[in-house]
């Protein structure tokens, strides 16, 4: 049997899942017969999973679909755009928070919490919910258990303090991280591997919530990152946030409303919808309404007015574009190809800058919402041991140092340095016998520490008393592929070390990641049974809108039996919300499905008919 | 430089300190290497810039820790360490500045808070440079003359840049010995580089400003 021998051969060491944790929505994918695919539940076409977690008035969080459904009936109980938080405290993200409707305050170590159904929950936990559900729709998928390693995605442009964040909450949700994977480095990936091209590459990502531009040159199969550049704090939500303050400013709401949250909401949602639109065709409207209020308010939107408001969000695009061909010391007809990734590229007049900017016409074959699942896919198969064809070397967004006396950044690390990497630099004492040395590790490119972002404080102790200036003390950043950092402090004379695991100063520490998971093993059989109840609720309820509707015109041609057969399952189905065994449930819900088959092929009309063959009523 | 070093395992010669590439087996090297002898070469300011960059992705592809994660807790530490000291000695080589200035501390020159001059031809020129600065970050009008006046600065500014780097070349060709005088030149003019950089990333920041 050649095919098996091969098949032996070419076997895939250890699955690995690749998921794109995305602002808006997320996705997930994984390497399958020589090459990689994005993972969909039997039927549906959209692989998406809303990044979305919904708490309803009683029982547990709601999370994806079910949630993102839930936010037009009761748009005041869901939490979208969680990555905007992650590795944040209040004081960073004071503009978004506007935009939740829960009550947030901040750990002792500067993690935000969020009041909903009834207790505190960080953005890491949250983040573990998404991809709690991100994994279970790979298992439907694959109709089997998924694996529980993965390579997760980050923009380029996190920090370390969100990148640690990210961490975590893969742990919470009990995934096993092979690596984390720049955005557009992976979408790179998905890319190359698609035209098989070599050359100067680069990928242009304006997704939900952030942007990252990255210079990649591609040889050999080996994907290195010359530069990348980008702002964590820009994407589509922005402009969506653009429209609903034009609504605010016109349809002048009132104080009590344009600061309800529930109402704010329902407003962003219009605005996507319009904004999504607007890519389509020339015009829209925009509408809210909030009728106890006695506010309907609408206005139509040109394609024209938006890119103004568009506009000083694009050129912001395109500065960190400049900047990042020269760190990447390029002008910009050096580049071979352009590659549009994230849900923001769909505008036109984005699109258009892009061409303007970089003089040629981008690609955009790929789907840009799955191209970084697809990509970090790729690298979960080469992290798996599936193929040593490729290689991605990264870089580090953001310089790594150390505050000097007097505030200044001694750097260790430059911006767009390959990662892994190390860098050691030796410091001394300013005062006779002193015995201890405190640092300060830092982030960012600007010159004084207190302009760059705090990554963490350590001490080092046990230092020999010396005159002033004699201690040498040895400080050595090591920063891992995942981007993640290490410091270790080491005085030379003496040997005395310090490690230092540098406690990001908005990030969980080890203890509490523990306790986290330790509480939701307790509550996960409990929170996993009331969650898989309510989406079969929420399932059967769809079903039965639509068999109500469509039901009555169709009678006439389904046959006596059928039509007792559909009628008996409905009724039966009503009483799901009675009970709340799972298993009962989810068999009221396939008996419905399984009874309403011939209504959903008589209710087929005959151009649609051959298209449809074989569908569900739930898909119709 | 000859390594003179042979692999514990198989016996070869080696031409990293990082990795016998015959046997595939990651060293663990006892002292850190110069960023020279990780890529095998003689210290020299000379540096053919695509034969290294062919080298260093050569050693990647046998190094990175992407092709050891399903190795032991040792392979993939060493994976890591040695793809690090591989990617920092890259980062000094590649770089003119950064070349020379690891020389000149190599030779026993002068570090730069030891001498902190630049060449004195320089001083005249740097007060006019940092006037023009100033003036155009005082100028919020992006059609203000002052900020007209800063693309043929940057320009000037490059020239200058590429113009002290090769003086920076001459007195590092060949090495000079040890206590050499040419090693403190050689420090005041990675000084005015650095001065040339700083100005050029903040003059770099102000023209992105005035293109809104």
């Amino acid at each position: 049997m050649p095919f098996l021998e091969l098949d032996v051969l070419n076997a895939p060491g250890r699955p690995t899942l690749g998921i794109d944790l995305g602002t808006t929505y997320s996705l997930v994918a994984l390497w399958r017969a020589g090459r990689p695919l994005v993972l969909r539940p039997k039927g549906r076409r959209d692989g998406r999973i809303p990044s979305a977690v919904h708490f309803p008035a009683s029982g547990p969080a709601l999370v994806g679909w079910p949630a993102r459904e839930r936010t037009t009936t009761d748009p005041g109980r869901t939490i979208f755009s969680i990555k905007r938080f992650m590795g944040r405290g209040l004081a960073d993200a004071r503009a978004d928070l506007d935009a939740v409707p829960f009550r947030a305050r901040e750990s002792a170590t500067g993690v935000i919490q969020f009041e909903a159904g009834g207790r505190a929950w960080t953005p890491q936990e949250l983040s573990a919910l998404i991809l709690q559900e991100v994994w279970r729709t790979a298992c439907e998928a694959l109709g089997e258990e998924a694996p529980r390693r993965a390579v997760i995605t980050v923009p380029a442009y996190f920090d370390e303090a969100q990148r640690a964040a990210t961490r975590d909450a893969a742990r919470l949700a009990e995934l096993e991280i092979a690596r984390i994977v720049n955005e557009p480095t992976a979408a790179s990936l998905a890319y190359g591997l698609e035209q098989k091209r070599e050359g100067i590459v680069a990928v242009y990502d304006f997704g939900g919530g952030t942007f990252d531009v990255s210079i990649l040159s591609i040889e050999g199969g080996v994907f290195r990152v010359l530069s990348t550049a980008g702002d964590t704090h820009l994407g589509g939500d922005d402009l969506d946030r653009a429209l609903v303050e034009l609504a605010l400013a016109e349809a002048q709401p009132g104080a009590e409303l344009a600061t309800d949250a529930a109402f704010l909401q329902g407003l962003r949602l219009a605005a996507e919808h319009c904004k999504i639109e607007l890519s389509s065709r020339e015009e829209s409207e925009l509408h809210i309404s909030a009728p106890e209020k006695r506010l309907s308010w609408r206005r139509s939107v040109r394609r024209e007015e938006f890119e103004t408001l568009l506009r000083p969000y694009l050129q912001r695009t395109l500065d960190c574009c400049a900047r990042a061909l020269h760190d990447a010391k390029l002008s910009p007809e050096k580049i071979g190809e352009v590659v549009l990734v994230g849900g923001s590229t769909r505008i036109p007049a984005v699109r258009a800058a892009v061409e303007r900017f970089f003089g040629r016409k981008p690609h955009c074959e790929l789907n840009p919402d799955e191209v970084v699942a697809l990509g970090a896919a790729v690298q979960g198969h080469v992290l798996g041991g599936g193929t040593r064809e490729l290689l991605l070397l990264d870089v580090t967004p953001l310089s790594l140092g150390l505050e000097t006396m007097g505030g200044a950044v001694s750097k260790l690390v430059q911006r767009n340095a390959p990662i892994p990497c190390q860098a050691t630099e030796t410091f001394t004492t300013y005062a006779d016998n002193q015995t201890g040395i405190d640092f300060h590790v830092v982030q960012g490119e600007r010159e004084l520490a207190k302009d760059c972002r705090t990554l963490g404080r350590f001490k080092l102790r046990g230092i020999p008393p010396l005159p002033a200036g004699m201690a040498r003390v040895g400080v050595r950043f090591a920063l891992d592929a995942d981007g993640l950092l290490a410091v270790t402090a080491r005085e030379e004379s003496t040997g005395v070390q310090a490690t230092i695991e540098v406690q990001p100063k908005n990030g969980l520490t080890d203890f509490e990641v523990e306790r986290m998971l330790k509480e939701s093993y307790a509550h996960a059989r409990e929170d996993f049974d009331q969650s898989r109840l309510a989406n079969l609720r929420i399932e059967i309820g769809t079903m039965l809108r639509a068999l109500e509707k469509s039901l009555p015109g169709a009678r006439a041609e389904l046959d006596r039996e059928t039509l007792r057969d559909i009628e008996e399952a409905i009724t039966r189905a009503r009483a799901a919300e009675r009970t709340s065994d799972v298993k009962a449930v989810q068999a009221l819900r396939d008996e419905l499905e399984r009874a309403a088959l011939p209504l959903a092929a008589v209710l087929m009309d005959s151009v649609a008919k051959a298209a449809l063959q074989g569908k569900k009523l739930s898909e119709v | 430089m000859s390594l003179a070093l042979a692999c514990p395992e198989c016996g070869s010669e080696l031409a990293t300190p990082l990795l016998c590439e015959r046997c595939g087996t990651l060293l663990d090297p006892a002292t850190p290497p110069t960023p020279f002898a990780v890529l095998g070469l003689e210290p020299t300011y000379a540096l053919d810039l695509g034969a290294a960059t062919k080298r260093v992705l050569a050693l990647s592809r046998a190094l990175h820790p992407d092709f050891h994660a399903n190795a032991g807790d040792e392979l993939r530490r060493r994976a890591q360490d040695n793809t690090a000291a591989l990617n920092a000695a890259f980062q000094v080589l590649a770089d003119d500045a950064r070349r020379a200035d690891w020389l000149v501390r190599d030779l026993g020159g002068p570090a730069e808070d030891q001498e902190r001059a630049m060449p004195p031809a320089y001083l005249e020129e740097v007060l006019e440079w940092n006037e023009a600065i100033e003036e155009a970050r005082g100028s919020a009008a992006a059609d203000s003359p002052a900020r007209a006046r800063l693309a043929p600065l940057n320009e000037r500014l490059e020239q200058e840049r590429t113009k002290t780097l090769r003086r920076i070349a001459a007195l590092l060709t060949p090495l000079p010995p040890r206590g050499s005088p040419a090693l403190r030149s050689a420090r005041q003019e990675l000084n005015a580089v650095r001065y040339l950089d700083r100005a050029l990333r903040e003059l770099g920041e102000l023209r992105l400003a005035t293109r809104v």
